[in-house]
């Protein structure tokens, strides 16, 4: 996996402070929480209203895939629809490619969604009476292109999901796994910038989510889109995503890379969370190395590794060579030292025992 | 005692309000029974133009390609037998009366099932009033119908489609208000139109419900016109009204199996033809 360089790249979903609380008295509760700072089961007492997203603040910028796991009722599907207004904010603001969609009248949010936002969903919503390409061409058909024009996007959109034998049959006569390839090809023909997907491979079978998964992330690295993915499953967030959002009741705890998450858990709940995931190919050689001069033996005869290695590299080139250690260079220079004992407390997902300095 | 004198009072109102109508509103209903009779008078006299075996003829062939090939060979036997019975002209007229009853009701109530469908409040006013139209006894309708518009097929036509008219208002309306809640947000997250929106995506799932609502419209068309028979529609309802008067058994039996064979024909071919197309299977 490469990792995406998205820090300075633009951000298209700019996320402020977003509050949904549903329920008939979701102004009063809203009035509470500002002004007194009343908790979710306050409101839910006092008000009888459901805090689904509680001020959530995220940005996705652009080319990066961006998971939100969470577990069923942790508000992840709410939060995805608020970035394209399915759902209102109670409060907050979100901003698309820098604008505040909360100001765009019916028409320019339609414009929005069809031309910059694609959406991608659990149940697939394939329309059953209409063929494969039919489908895959509904975006542009809505939008009023023409025949032809609209069914060439759709084949080469099908054709990039590996469908191109299916376009005639009907939605009933594919898999499960072919249906989502439908769905997710008709949110490419529209060619949108953002592709909103929710849970789009949950009720998969594990082998082919894999398979997907994969496909995915290529496919949206390919075309340069950034993508905001939702999931219950941190091994498919970890697959897929470039930066990861972990939400539990309605809050995000914490935000940050695979890496970052499972290294650094911000509290116990991500901790459990991350206890079972594999560091295998998550953790880099420059979390886990200890300074060059710590090492006692000979760095000459070391084998050489990339501060970006991961563990399982690392483990590779040690068994191997038959050496003890690895030595991580930066071009000519030794930066740091992994021993064996480091690799096995970096599988167990401690960090170096001692911090490296120039990591 | 002041009880019943409410009630006298309030049926002399009643009377009163159908006189008025029927002195002042004259030319109204003058218009509408022309242009109802003239509706019967034309789907009759394109069932009439056909000597009967082509008539049986078509409708056989039809029957072959919607239903299949035994029905279409039982529906053209069935015909002939009609005919054999010696009611073709009975059997035309309630065709007719069942047809141009049916277009009537159709066009008022799909759209209206629609417009229901969308909106709640029209859907809630709607239903207290089917309610009332379906459990009244549906002769009632003759009634005030005959004052209005006299003996003949103008007044068994208006009954009928009043009767005709409920079910596929309820089913319309059902259809488009079940829409499965991922294809609406499909729509909104694709940025549909309000006009898209019902064209390609509430319509297309309610077909099937609005299918079934035509299939009960006609076949309670199909009640009602015999019951008519008493206010002079012609056709088979008639002429079970006045085997009935004269103990004529056989020749109501008669009249009972033709509106029988009448009855499924459109019954199984608006079933047919309500089944989706191969491959579209949902």
């Amino acid at each position: 996996m490469e990792k995406a360089n998205t820090d300075t790249a633009e951000v298209l979903i700019d996320c402020q402070s977003v509050w949904k609380v549903f329920g008939d008295r979701s102004g009063e509760a809203i009035r509470a929480i500002t002004e007194r700072g009343l908790s979710k089961q306050q409101v839910l007492q006092d008000y009888n209203c459901v805090v689904g997203v509680s001020d959530a603040t995220l940005q996705v910028r652009r080319g990066e895939i961006f998971c939100i796991m969470g577990l069923s009722g942790s508000g992840k599907s709410t939060l995805i629809r608020l970035l394209n207004r399915l759902i209102e904010p109670s409060l907050g603001k979100v901003l698309v490619k820098g604008q505040d969609i909360a100001t765009l009248d019916a028409a320019a949010l339609r414009q929005m969604r069809a031309r910059h936002i694609g959406m991608v969903f659990q149940s697939v919503a394939l329309l059953p009476q209409r063929t494969v390409l039919e489908n895959a061409a509904f975006g542009l058909e809505v939008q009023g292109v023409s025949r032809d024009e609209r069914n060439r996007a759709a084949e080469a959109a099908l054709a990039k999901v590996g469908l191109s034998d299916w376009t005639a049959r009907y939605p009933s006569e594919l898999s499960g796994g072919m249906q989502q390839r439908v769905g997710l090809a008709r949110a490419l023909t529209s060619d949108p910038e953002i592709i909103l997907m929710d849970e789009p491979f949950s009720a998969l079978d594990p082998l082919i989510r894999r398979q997907l998964q994969d496909e995915f992330r290529q496919l949206t690295k390919d075309l340069g889109k950034s993508a905001v993915f939702i999931t219950h499953d941190l091994d498919e967030a970890i697959r897929i995503g470039d930066r990861i959002a972990i939400m539990k009741d309605g809050v995000i705890i914490q935000t940050g890379t695979a890496e970052e998450i499972v290294m650094d858990p911000a509290d116990q709940y991500v901790a459990d969370f991350v206890a079972g995931i594999s560091r295998l190919h998550l953790i880099k050689a420059h979390s886990v190395m200890i300074p060059a001069a710590e090492w006692q033996g000979a760095v000459d005869g070391l084998p050489r590794c990339s501060p970006e290695a991961d563990i399982d590299a690392l483990i590779g080139q040690i068994t191997e060579t038959g050496s003890d250690a690895v030595a991580i260079a930066e071009g000519d220079a030794v930066v740091g030292i992994v021993t064996i004992r480091n690799l096995l407390s970096g599988v167990r997902g401690d960090a170096a025992p001692a911090p490296a300095a120039a990591a | 005692m002041e009880m019943s004198a409410l009630i006298a009072r309030f049926d002399a109102m009643v009377d009163n309000a159908l006189f008025w109508l029927s002195d002042h509103a004259a030319f109204l209903f003058d218009f509408f029974r022309i242009v109802l009779e003239g509706l019967y008078d034309g789907a009759l006299w394109l069932l009439e133009q056909p000597p009967f075996y082509v008539v049986a003829l078509l409708a056989g062939l039809l029957g072959w390609r919607i239903v299949g090939r035994g029905f279409g060979l039982g529906i053209a036997a069935a015909l002939l037998a009609c005919a054999a019975m010696g009611l073709w002209p009975e059997t035309m007229e309630t065709l007719a009366l069942v047809i141009a009853a049916s277009i009537i009701a159709l066009a008022i109530s799909l759209p209206l099932g629609v417009l229901a469908g969308l909106m709640p409040r029209l859907d809630r006013a709607l239903t207290p009033v089917l309610d009332l139209i379906q459990t009244l006894p549906p002769y009632i309708y003759l009634l005030p119908a005959i004052a209005l518009l006299g003996y003949g097929p103008a007044t068994a036509l208006v009954a009928t489609v009043i009767v005709a008219m409920p079910p596929a208002i309820r089913l319309t309306a059902l259809g488009i208000r079940q829409t499965p809640r991922e294809f609406i947000e499909l729509g909104q997250a694709t940025g549909v139109t309000p006009a898209q929106m019902f064209w390609k995506i509430r319509l297309p799932f309610a077909v099937p419900s609005i299918m079934a609502g035509i299939n009960q419209s006609l076949m309670m068309a199909f009640g009602m016109v015999v019951i008519a028979g008493i206010v002079g529609s012609g056709g088979l309802g008639e002429t079970i009204y006045g085997a009935i008067r004269t103990l004529d058994i056989a020749t109501s039996i008669d009249a009972s199996i033709a509106i029988v064979i009448l009855t499924m024909m459109l019954d199984r071919l608006t079933q047919g033809a309500a089944r989706p197309r191969n491959g579209a299977r949902t």
